[in-house]
């Protein structure tokens, strides 16, 4: 249908201008078109001699820019610059100041390394177009490309002199400044720059984004310095993204007047946020784009981000408000996120009340939120009442993660293990935890560590820390596994004392546990940090020593290594 | 011949009824980590222990007494080692004796010292790399200890990729402007006003003359890189001027190839300068010309030559290595055309069928000297800025192994020859 379609304009245009079906025929014969076409097809066959000879037709019959850049490719290809030199000299003969011309002159003489043809050169064009910015930005460029910064500083400055103008060369001297190392003045000059040319936004990234740590400060105030310039900060914004401070990208972003382009900027930073998994800082996104321009799938995604960052009470907050405004829209999809941020801060009745008010027939979408209410009662240490609701929702399986959770509280590990062991095949992070502790105990009933998985669940860290490292001593087996984890929780809580006592007893009592090589590994990196080198030496070494086999092993070597080269 | 096995016997802490250990560090393939395992013999020298340096016995043993500090250290570096008892060392002796092998005496740890300028070039040094990783202990010199210093305090002098033509191997053509080019050249001009010579194509001259003499005395030097190939030529251009304008102000002497002294020098003879300074090549003694795009060959596989173990221990020593072909790596200078190469240089290792040869040694005077041509075994295409390898993933690297054999040659205790 298309074709057709073509056939029958060109039926119209040729009737149009009166030319016969004959006419067209003979026409068809070199056309201007043909030999650059032709051209084109040898090249992209790897025919470099013949395309270059199709190029010179090309030339003569006047397709002067795509047969010169042509040329270019293919005699470079074939290492023939010279003869490309040649042929832009007889060019210049007849058009002096053609930029395109004189461009692949300088690249020419560049490529064969003649450093005074090519300065003369561009003298010779500076002098022929004296008000023209172009010799001077493509001789700037490839000073730079060789690296020679210094040379590129004086020609900029001269340039200024000479064109009485410097902002067309603004992102040349952007370039110049990064290459020297001089951020500040890279970053002004890029901020400049991206006034006229707002689309070299990525090029500016890509310049700035090597900047030392030391040096990125004056970035900052440049970029995100008054006036308040939106493309400016948009690059501030991603440069932070790059530079893994995520928070003070959105530092950069969230002080923008709240308009059209601005609420394009935020989502785009929300969704990379979100999936760099900086969740906190993707509520603050999305909730500001809720709060700019009402939208529930905004609000939604600011909620849903806040829970998973941890934040549950925002998470209510943002839906509150959100519901206020629209509460139709948003019923339905926000009651889950509801019902687990309730779970989560412990306020299992409220999530209830909810679940009740929603007046959700009995199915599989209301016993999962009915489970998630047992796991609020669970956090708020009413062991019965979540497993009166269990009993209620109708989901009573031994297999059910939050059942599997009670038995664990009673110290019913046997249970625990088997629930534990269905919910953690689906990747419930709690689940794995858990069962990783049971999988390295055979005994069948343990109070003591039920207690510890429910200050553990209830949110109490340090509790649950203390009560690993207690639980210990009840234990059989398992004690490598059980002070780890006390350790870890210890560190969490930023109780270092009872962390590194744990992680000491590990390496001193049980040296055959499979975590004492790694507690050994963790004492000497905290020691590295602390800057203890000796005491740091000496745990890597007896790590090394201790454990020969241990699949650690490389890494102490490396890192012993490390400290070693760095020794002052 | 009875009474030195005794001695080593007795050095190794074995009695004659051979219940004493010692311990093997293979060094086939059974051996998890080739470079540390010089570390653990340095190591053991240095602390006074002897050892013995098995040639051609599982690519090239170390044997050492059975002492808490060896296998502490060998622990410590991941290095494989056997405990073997009298009995066990007398079998591999057998085999040792009646097989193309021996056993050299290795007896104290060498002085190292590497040639390497103050600050960190934009490039890595495969000898400060291997030594560091190792754990062999050195110390650094520059122009100021070589001149005004005393060398003789060193066993063995390492030189990488200086340029003792004094053209900073031509970088002026691509990083002219780059802060540790204008660095460098600004240190060199300083150093070369401080010891009162013309500039710094005559300092870097002056001292490739006390490197001569340092071997002369009965010095080892190992050189790599560009400095083989300028090492010659700067003792081959005493009083001619072979530098580029960039590098001194005024061509090079048009007759400059005519006037070359090629009796002075270590390797090679009758090479052709590169007139053109705008090219970035010294000399037609590199046979890859990595940095010249119309010349640049390939790179292939270096073949490591067999030599008696018994009659030629000295080459024996330098190209132990558990594999016999070894991947090719460019560097400045990266093979030594075989043209080029005076008669009576023992060739090491080279391509086959290629006109240059890669790896070669020769005596001078009462020392003794060895180029490798290339820059990093592990990175064959080491380019100016790029990060420094990381040997703790090339731990059993046969490239690395060849730096590494030079470090403990002049540790090996000097047999008359049997010949």
């Amino acid at each position: 249908m298309r074709r057709a379609g073509r056939w029958c304009v060109a039926t119209l245009v040729s009737v149009a201008v009166g030319v016969t079906p004959r006419a067209v025929v003979a026409q068809a014969q070199p056309a201007p078109s043909t030999a650059l076409q032709r051209a084109i097809n040898e090249e992209e066959a790897g025919k470099w001699r013949e395309a270059a000879a199709s190029y010179r037709v090309a030339l003569h019959d006047g397709l002067l820019i795509p047969a010169m850049l042509g040329l270019e490719r293919a005699l470079s290809q074939l290492g023939e610059e010279t003869t490309l030199l040649s042929i832009v000299d007889s060019l210049l003969l007849t058009h002096p100041r053609d930029p395109m011309i004189r461009t692949v002159q300088l690249r020419t003489l560049r490529a064969v390394g003649r450093d005074d043809a090519l300065r003369a050169a561009f003298e010779q064009w500076a002098a022929l177009s004296p008000r023209d910015v172009a010799p001077w930005r493509e001789y700037a460029r490839t000073l730079l490309g060789d690296g020679r910064t210094a040379a590129a500083d004086s020609l900029l400055k001269r340039a200024e002199l000479a064109l009485g103008r410097s902002r067309e060369l603004l992102l040349e001297s952007a370039q110049l400044r990064a290459a020297l190392g001089q951020w500040e003045s890279a970053a002004t000059a890029w901020r400049d720059g991206l006034v006229d040319q707002p689309w070299m936004d990525q090029a500016a990234v890509f310049s700035l984004g090597a900047a030392p740590i030391a040096q990125r400060d004056p970035v900052r105030r440049v970029l995100g310095g008054a006036p308040v310039d939106r493309g400016a900060r948009a690059v501030l914004a991603r440069l932070e993204l790059q530079w893994n401070a995520p928070r003070d990208g959105w530092r950069a972003l969230e002080s923008l007047r709240a308009d059209d382009s601005t609420l394009v900027l935020w989502r785009s930073f929300a969704d990379e946020v979100e999936r760099s998994g900086a969740w906190l800082v993707a509520r603050d996104a999305w909730a500001a784009v809720d709060r700019a321009k009402p939208d529930p799938t905004a609000a939604l995604r600011a909620a849903t981000a806040a829970l998973t960052g941890g934040d549950a009470a925002g998470a209510l907050t943002i839906l509150g408000t959100a519901m206020r405004r629209d509460s139709l829209r948003l019923s339905a999809s926000a009651l889950p996120v509801r019902v687990r941020a309730l779970a989560q801060l412990a306020r299992p009745a409220e999530a209830e009340a909810l679940i009740a008010g929603a007046g959700l027939p009995d199915s599989p979408d209301r016993r999962t939120l009915m489970r998630t209410v047992a796991w609020g009662w669970i956090r708020a240490g009413d062991v019965e009442r979540a497993r009166a609701t269990i009993a209620g929702g109708g989901s009573a399986a031994d297999e059910d993660a939050v059942s599997a959770w009670l038995a664990l509280v009673d110290g019913d590990l046997t249970a625990a293990r088997r629930g534990l062991r269905e919910s953690a095949s689906t990747g419930a992070r709690d689940a794995v935890d858990a069962l990783a502790l049971l999988s390295r105990t055979r005994a069948t009933r343990s109070t003591a560590l039920g207690r510890t998985f429910l200050a553990l669940a209830q949110g109490d860290t340090l509790r649950a820390a203390r009560s690993f490292a207690l639980a210990v001593d009840s234990l059989t087996d398992g004690a490598g596994v059980t002070l780890a984890t006390s350790a870890r929780l210890a560190l969490a809580a930023h109780d270092d004392a009872l962390a590194e006592s744990a992680w000491a007893r590990l390496v001193r009592d049980f040296p055959s546990a499979p975590e004492a090589v790694e507690a050994e590994l963790t004492v000497a990196r905290r020691l590295v940090v602390r800057g203890d080198r000796v005491g740091a030496a000496a745990r890597y070494e007896h790590l090394i020593l201790t454990w020969p086999e241990s699949a650690l092993l490389p890494q102490a070597r490396r890192e012993l290594e490390t400290l070693r080269r760095s020794a002052p | 011949m009875i009474r030195r096995l005794l001695v080593g016997l007795l050095a190794l802490g074995v009695t004659v009824e051979g219940r004493a250990q010692s311990l093997l560090i293979p060094m086939d393939d059974a051996q998890s980590n080739h470079l540390k395992a010089y570390g653990v013999m340095f190591q053991a020298l240095k602390s006074g222990l002897r050892g013995e340096w098995w040639l051609n016995y599982r690519g090239g043993s170390f044997l050492l007494p059975d002492e808490p500090s060896v296998r502490r250290n060998a622990a410590l570096g991941g290095v494989a080692f056997e405990a073997v008892d009298g009995a066990a060392v007398d079998a591999a002796r057998k085999e040792i004796a009646s097989s193309n092998m021996d056993a050299v005496p290795l007896e104290r740890a060498p002085r190292v010292a590497i040639y390497a300028p103050p600050n960190s070039p934009p490039w890595d040094d495969a000898v400060t790399l291997a030594l560091q990783y190792a754990g062999i202990d050195y110390t650094r010199i520059w122009d100021d200890d070589v001149l005004g210093g005393d060398l003789a305090k060193f066993d063995w002098i390492h030189l990488f990729h200086e340029d003792f033509t004094g053209q900073q191997n031509k970088l002026y053509l691509g990083f002219r402007d780059a802060p540790w080019f204008v660095e460098a050249r600004d240190r060199d001009q300083a150093m070369a006003k401080r010891f009162q010579v013309n500039g710094i194509p005559a300092l870097k001259k002056a001292v490739a003359l006390r490197l001569h003499d340092f071997v002369e005395r009965g010095g080892f030097l190992f050189a790599m890189c560009g400095a083989t190939e300028t090492l010659d030529l700067a003792l081959a251009a005493q009083g001619v001027d072979i530098a580029g304008p960039f590098a001194d102000g005024t061509p090079m002497d048009p007759d400059a190839d005519a006037k070359l002294d090629w009796s002075r020098t270590f390797a090679f003879t009758g090479a052709h300068l590169e007139p053109n300074s705008g090219v970035n090549a010294m000399s037609d003694i590199d046979g890859h010309q990595v940095n010249v795009p119309s010349r640049r060959q390939p790179l292939g596989s270096l073949a490591l030559f067999a030599f008696s173990a018994k009659f030629d221990p000295v080459a024996s020593m330098l190209v132990q290595d558990h594999r016999s072909v070894v991947p090719d790596f460019y560097g400045v200078t990266t093979s030594f055309n075989t043209a080029r190469v005076k008669p009576g240089v023992t060739v090491l290792a080279n391509e086959e069928g290629a006109p240059w040869v890669k790896y070669i040694h020769g005596d001078l005077g009462r020392g003794s000297w060895t180029y490798l041509g290339g820059h990093d075994p592990e990175d064959p295409q080491h380019n100016v800025g790029a990060a420094p390898t990381d040997l703790a993933l090339h731990p059993n690297s046969p490239g690395y192994r060849l730096i590494l054999n030079n470090v403990l040659f002049p540790a090996a205790k000097k047999k008359p020859l049997k010949t």
